[in-house]
């Protein structure tokens, strides 16, 4: 079968959402995958785990490693991850996304970028302390 | 940028307290800026051994979060600094406050983490510290993996019993690595007669680079003099001249090039 000379605007469109399609449904597998195989823990008393060290040692090398970043960041882009990891910016935000789901990292819009952070620390009155950054 | 140096290790008693002490005066007397910190909650020293007796925040204060690093920290600059300016961070030693840090939960401990891992921030970056040094408690406990995820730099302290070697072998595998931490080894009080003689020490080192497969920083003899001097006074302070002295300087330039 011999494949048509040239493809028409409108068949290109359609193809260029098939693949973003596509890539979309395989970061949502890949992060089913890695859910099914390090899923959100539960504590003993249901409560959902912290990101504590603990939690840090028992993360796969890939997640820690993002996890540990992100903890000395405190509030990053996968752009800023990406940077100090050595990694690619689009395995970043898979390894990002992947904690967001886990229950372990928080995500944030501000305009067109993506925020993550590790949950904010509160005073016993949940004010944030005067020295904390905003 | 400076650096966060902790010192640990897997048994207790294997002289952290006394390295970082010294550590940190030998760096003031090079003329850098240093803030040492008492991060051993369970067993805190620092406050007797450098004799202050009145402080207004404890460092188990920053980590609850009651004030910033800048009131905790102690000048010693006038009585121990002589060239740069020596900081200290001192650890609550009463019985209740000892109590009150060991019966933290998990979210606790997350929060005290992002706090330790800020003083990057507050103290290398905004009061232009050249190193902070951690004394941390042996083993593994919340506390010691908080400061070692902090650190940039991580001194294990061992000494020659076969308990402490296999364990802090696990250690170096299970934790600093899965860190990627920048490790280097110190062997305290190897026996003299081990470091005299050319063999033994090359045999030791041998074995010892065999075990943990980490840079070799130091081997340091044991000292009878230092232990009759029970911690009372900043022994490198006191005897400038003394072996000791001049091995922990070896070593502090060595940090400085790691």
């Amino acid at each position: 079968m011999s494949l048509p000379r040239k493809i028409d605007p409108i068949s290109t469109t359609l193809l260029q959402r098939i693949k973003e399609c596509l890539d979309s449904l395989n970061e949502k597998m890949e992060v089913m995958i890695e859910l099914q195989k390090h899923g959100q823990r539960l504590t003993q008393d249901g409560v959902p785990d912290v990101l504590d060290v603990m939690t840090l040692l028992s993360l796969p090398d890939h997640l820690r490693k993002t996890a540990v970043t992100l903890c000395k960041l405190d509030n990053a882009t996968a752009d800023q991850v990406a940077e100090q990891t050595k990694r690619a910016r689009a395995v970043e935000s898979g390894y990002l996304n992947q904690l967001v789901l886990m229950g372990y990292v928080k995500k944030e819009r501000r305009g067109r970028k993506a925020y993550f952070y590790v949950e904010r620390e509160e005073n016993q009155n949940g004010v944030k302390e005067p020295w904390e950054k905003s | 940028m400076g650096k966060i140096i902790a010192i640990h290790s897997y048994k207790g008693g294997t002289g952290k307290t006394l390295l970082s002490i010294n550590l940190a005066t030998l760096y003031a007397n090079r003329g850098r800026n240093v803030a040492l910190l008492d991060l051993d909650f369970r067993a805190p020293s620092l406050q007797a051994i450098f004799k202050v007796h009145e402080t207004e925040y404890w460092l188990n204060d920053y980590l609850n979060g009651v004030c910033e690093i800048k009131k905790v920290l102690v000048d010693l600059t006038q009585t121990h600094g002589k060239r740069g300016r020596l900081l200290v961070g001192l650890a609550n030693p009463s019985t209740e406050a000892i109590r009150e840090m060991t019966a933290k939960d998990r979210k606790w401990e997350m929060k005290a983490l992002g706090r330790l891992l800020s003083l990057k921030t507050s103290l290398l970056s905004d009061m232009s510290l050249d190193y902070v040094i951690f004394d941390t408690s042996p083993g593994l406990q919340y506390s010691s993996i908080n400061a070692i995820v902090s650190a940039d730099v991580v001194l294990v302290v061992s000494g020659t019993d076969v308990s402490d070697i296999r364990g802090t072998q696990r250690m170096i595998d299970e934790l600093y690595e899965l860190f990627e931490k920048k490790t280097g080894l110190i062997m305290n009080k190897v026996l003299t007669e081990v470091l005299t003689s050319k063999t033994e020490r090359s045999e030791l080192a041998k074995k010892l680079l065999n075990s943990y497969n980490l840079p070799l920083i130091e081997m340091i003899p044991c000292f009878c003099d230092i232990l009759r001097t029970g911690n009372s006074s900043i022994f490198s302070l006191e005897n400038p001249e003394h072996p000791f002295v001049k091995t922990l300087d070896r070593v502090a330039t060595n940090i400085e090039n790691l």
